[in-house]
């Protein structure tokens, strides 16, 4: 189990026409990830979502707030003995050309960490090359195949299921996959959403998805969590089937309306929300922060600050001052 | 095919023959560097077991001063009546001997100060870059200069050790960068968050990346410790102690005329086309670095 | 926003105005220089732009896509090169046969280019505006403060600060703006053929809609034919009437998009589909594609090239490529699905 409480990170940055010396990266987030359970991001680029999640995994320090792994507070420990509480908590890079090293094979890249796994719980050295080749048959690849090979050798794909087996050589609780998909190829990525999804269900590792398309979060964790985030603070949250079949924050409405109509096979949802303006330009913190870009945006709006949370009959917290649900999904084109 | 692979895959010895082959398969694409390679291994033979085959000292005939080129004299003598050729062999060691251990002394600091420096960062970063900063500001030759004059350098190795303590500053300045970016890739930032040692990280992971830009400065730096040292003896800085290169170049001109007269052009030209050819030879073979040290050139 | 006719000379008309070119690409095959002798990243496509449509080639890496789209301006590369085809152009003839300095005056004035990863393909040393101006003078245009004005217009249409973008340099903007920018690129010569590879790639949902939005309605207002180069069947579903699916250096089927999308024949194209998660229905009925895209190393140099993944896979296929078939308004190059409609129509007799 893994929380984090009111975590906040601000980036200080040289000026330009995007102004911004100083980015607010997270403004103060929440965020628990059960043992064996799915927790999906969403949001544009520089929304703040892959802060947090490299936060989580101890990648990057953050300012203020409180992270737990199993109940033991990371702020209580020195840097070094966090390390094996973070090591529980592997990334996924969204790139698999720059996450393996191009020298070496994937034999070396595997073994290197199981071997020190080894040598600390007292292995025999055959255990290695055994666990190795298991491994890599988890992730769905011929270890007689892959073993021998240099990361150019083998497609995208291959290599996005290597880095993930990497990641299980020193058996996390938690994958965080960034964009884990986005670099590869279309027919191949539902195999790799796939496996996501089939290592929860085989090892009950927990499943940290950052996108910005929502649909391939239902797939890995349709039964989980869904987090909507908008410049650094959670502004819907709930379950993934519950948000998307009625969302009521107008921003997770923008986003779930600017999913491609497959037109032909569906047809649009009605009432789809589009954003004003740019994330980048939206520079306002007074009120909500989305209330410059909200085309339902009232004077209130920019006045008062709308707190994460339960209202009327809804189901999901959402952090709006007029949630109201609205018809962005696409139908398929039979049933409407 | 595959069930070859199967056998060999993951053995540290197939993994080295799979390199040698592959090294080997990188040479032959290009005939130039299969001769560079065949000039490195002449020079190579030549220090190591040239001065075998000539007496030492080798021998004077006062009838034959300067003699031109000739059958039995290729390169002619010099003023004492010494074959040149001859010279040219023997004073070889000396000067490979002492370029290889410049550069590798200039590699090895300069590698490890660099990753060291790179990899840390923070303060340690900033005393050995301001260090390095200070080194490379003092001018070489001056500094050479003073030295010659309270040190002999009678020794190859003890000529190296000054060259290359005074060399690694470039290289340390290059791989820090190197580092700086490599630290930032995806690859680096996993094996930590694996939790390996930065040992591993460092030897293992950030070296063979570098390794072409190693080899090539190792490579690059013999060239330039033979110009410092040739050109250190041709000055005349240092006592004649050794048969070298240098010392020959200073002889033909100095003493012999060579730049007005042709008599003793041969005595020039020899340890000028030594130099030539060796420089020639590195330059053919730095060529293959590249694809040598990146597994997907090799192979391609 | 109308083009100012004075200031962009070379029109097809005495009046300037200039109309939708259509583009009729016919048996181009593009083959690549390697150890293993010369290899096809194209083969025998034939593809019509119909005048004032968007069409849109969806496509995974390796299909050949990209090197389709740079034949549209001779510009492939070497070691690549246009072996066999013709790519006739509306006023312009057959670009496979233009040379030299023709070539060059017809890149930008009659074909306008948006490169893939056009957020990182402008000059970072210098600003948007510099960088026009020399596109201005390379391209001899006598009023250059009439081509800025032009652009200014152009990035206004799409939602950005012209004159603030002018001043700007590439790191100073964001990735949906540097789209813009290359749009903007593209159009500002008054090109009528525009051709856009991977216009939403590393774009986040809402930046990418906004894109889309814009290029279709650029699309309209200035009367342009349009071909967007895709991996994303969603991008094509929205901006494009007409779909053509690559694989392996071969159009293996193509046709109006809804008809594609809402009845797809090939089985690559059944796959492709079926592998988008989408946000109704049963997620479970998503399946992946078996097997991998090929490499020029691997495409079959015989048969059906989609044949190693094909569900529907019969022994002619190892032997024949099938040839392209017209289903309605559409070509389908499946021999299974010929197969079918053979065995349907015997049945009917």
């Amino acid at each position: 189990m893994i929380t984090g409480q009111g975590i906040t990170k601000t980036f200080r940055q040289r000026g330009g026409v995007l102004g911004g010396r100083e980015v607010r990266a997270l403004r103060g987030v929440d965020v628990a990830i059960a043992r064996g359970g799915a927790v999906s991001f969403i949001g544009e680029s520089g929304c703040g979502k892959t802060t947090l999640g490299r936060i989580l995994a101890g990648l990057e320090s953050h300012d203020s707030g409180e992270i737990t792994i199993d109940g033991v507070s990371m702020a209580s420990l020195r840097p070094r003995a966090r390390r094996p509480y973070f090591r529980r908590i592997q990334l996924i890079h969204q790139d698999p050309y720059s996450a393996l090293n191009p020298t070496r094979t994937v034999h070396q890249a595997l073994t290197a960490p199981l071997a020190l796994r080894a040598r600390q719980t007292g292995r025999p050295k055959g255990w290695i090359d055994e666990r190795a080749a298991e491994l890599l048959g988890l992730v769905g690849l011929d270890p007689g195949y892959a073993l021998p090979r240099y990361p150019h050798q083998l497609s995208g794909g291959m290599r996005q299921r290597v880095v993930i087996a990497r990641a299980l050589t020193v058996d996390p609780e938690v994958l965080v996959a960034d964009e884990a998909v986005s670099m590869i190829d279309v027919s191949l990525r539902l195999g790799i959403l796939a496996l996501l999804r089939d290592l929860r269900e085989r090892l009950g590792v927990s499943v940290l998805f950052i996108t910005h398309d929502v649909a391939t979060a239902r797939y890995i964790g349709g039964d989980g969590e869904l987090y909507v985030i908008y410049r650094g603070q959670v502004v819907e949250r709930g379950p993934v089937e519950t948000i998307i079949s009625a969302p009521v924050h107008p921003y997770t409405q923008a986003l779930l309306s600017a999913i491609p109509v497959l037109h032909g096979l569906e047809v649009p949802g009605g009432q789809a929300v589009t954003p004003v303006g740019a994330l980048e330009e939206d520079k306002h913190d007074a009120g909500c922060l989305f209330a410059r870009r909200c085309p339902f945006a009232t004077g209130r709006c920019t006045a008062e600050v709308p707190v994460l949370g339960r209202t009327g009959d809804i189901p999901q917290e959402h952090a709006c001052l007029h949630p109201e649900r609205r018809g962005v999904v696409a139908m398929p084109a039979g049933r409407a | 095919m595959s069930s070859a692979i199967l056998e060999t895959g993951g053995t540290t010895a197939a993994m080295r023959r799979d390199f040698w082959r592959g090294v080997w398969r990188v040479m032959r694409r290009k005939p130039s560097r299969l001769a560079g390679a065949v000039i490195l291994l002449g020079f190579a033979f030549m220090g190591v077991f040239g001065p075998m085959f000539h007496p030492e000292p080798l021998p004077r005939d006062p009838d034959e001063i300067y003699a031109p080129m000739s059958a039995e004299h290729w390169f002619g003598t010099d003023g004492q009546g010494r074959d040149v050729l001859a010279q040219v062999v023997t004073g070889s060691r000396y000067v490979l001997l002492s370029a290889l251990v410049t550069a590798v002394i200039t590699v090895v600091l300069g590698t490890a100060i660099g990753l060291f420096s790179g990899f840390k960062r923070g303060r340690w970063d900033t005393v050995l870059m301001r260090l390095t900063d200070m080194k490379l500001t003092i001018p070489g030759l001056p500094l050479l200069l003073v030295l010659s004059t309270v040190w002999s350098f009678g020794s190859a190795v003890e000529m190296g050790l000054v060259l290359g303590l005074l060399g690694w500053g470039t290289v340390a300045r290059a791989v820090r960068a190197q580092t700086l970016s490599l630290r930032e890739r995806g690859f680096i930032e996993a094996v930590r968050g694996l939790g390996l040692p930065t040992t591993h990280i460092v030897g293992r992971e950030l070296l063979p990346s570098m390794a072409p830009y190693i080899a090539m400065s190792m490579l690059i730096t013999v060239t330039g410790a033979v110009y410092a040292q040739v050109g250190l003896f041709f000055l005349g800085v240092l006592p004649y102690e050794a048969d070298n290169w240098g010392v020959m170049l200073n002889l033909s001109v100095f003493g012999g005329g060579a730049l007005t007269t042709t008599a003793a052009l041969p005595y020039m030209l020899a340890p000028l086309l030594a130099i030539l050819l060796l420089t020639l030879g590195i330059v053919l073979v730095v060529d293959a670095m590249d694809e040598i040290f990146n597994p997907r050139l090799r192979e391609e | 926003m109308p083009a100012t006719p004075s200031a962009i000379p070379g029109g097809k008309t005495a009046s300037g105005e200039r109309t939708a070119p259509g583009v009729r690409i016919g048996g181009l095959t593009v083959v690549y220089r390697t150890p293993a002798g010369e290899l096809p990243a194209v083969s025998g496509v034939d593809l019509d732009l119909p005048p004032g449509t968007i069409t849109g080639v969806v496509g995974e890496s390796g299909s050949g896509k990209s090197t389709l789209a740079l034949s549209l301006l001779n510009a492939v590369q070497p070691p690549g090169r246009i072996s066999a085809g013709s790519v006739e152009i509306d006023g312009l003839g057959d670009v496979v046969a233009l040379r030299g300095e023709d070539l060059r005056r017809a890149r930008g004035r009659h074909v306008g280019y948006v490169f893939q990863a056009a957020q990182n393909s402008l000059n970072p040393l210098k600003t948007v505006g510099r960088q026009l101006l020399d596109l201005g003078r390379s391209h001899g245009v006598g009023d250059l403060r009439a081509l800025v004005r032009e652009a200014g217009d152009l990035l206004g249409r799409m939602g950005l600060d012209g004159a603030r973008v002018l001043d700007s340099y590439q790191h100073e903007l964001s990735g949906g703006m540097r789209q813009r920018v290359g749009i903007m690129f593209a159009l500002v010569l008054n090109a009528h053929l525009v051709v856009l590879d991977e216009p939403t790639t590393a774009l986040d949902m809402i930046t990418q809609a906004t894109i889309l939005r814009i290029i279709r309605e650029v699309h309209e207002e200035r009367g342009l034919t349009t071909l967007v180069i895709t991996h994303d069947l969603g991008v094509v579903a929205e901006v494009a009437d007409r779909l053509a699916v690559m694989y392996g250096g071969r159009l293996v089927e193509q046709g109006p998009t809804r008809q594609v999308l809402g009845d797809p024949r090939h089985p690559y194209t059944r796959g492709l589909i079926q592998a988008i998660p989408r946000l109704v229905g049963d997620i479970g009925e998503a399946r992946a594609l078996p097997g991998r895209p090929p490499t020029l190393a691997t495409i079959p140099a015989r048969g059906c090239v989609f044949r190693e993944r094909c569900p529907l896979r019969m022994d002619v296929c190892e032997s024949e490529h099938p040839p392209a078939v017209a289903h309605g308004a559409r070509l389908v190059s499946c021999h299974a699905v010929e197969a079918v409609t053979a065995g349907a129509r015997k049945e009917q007799a």
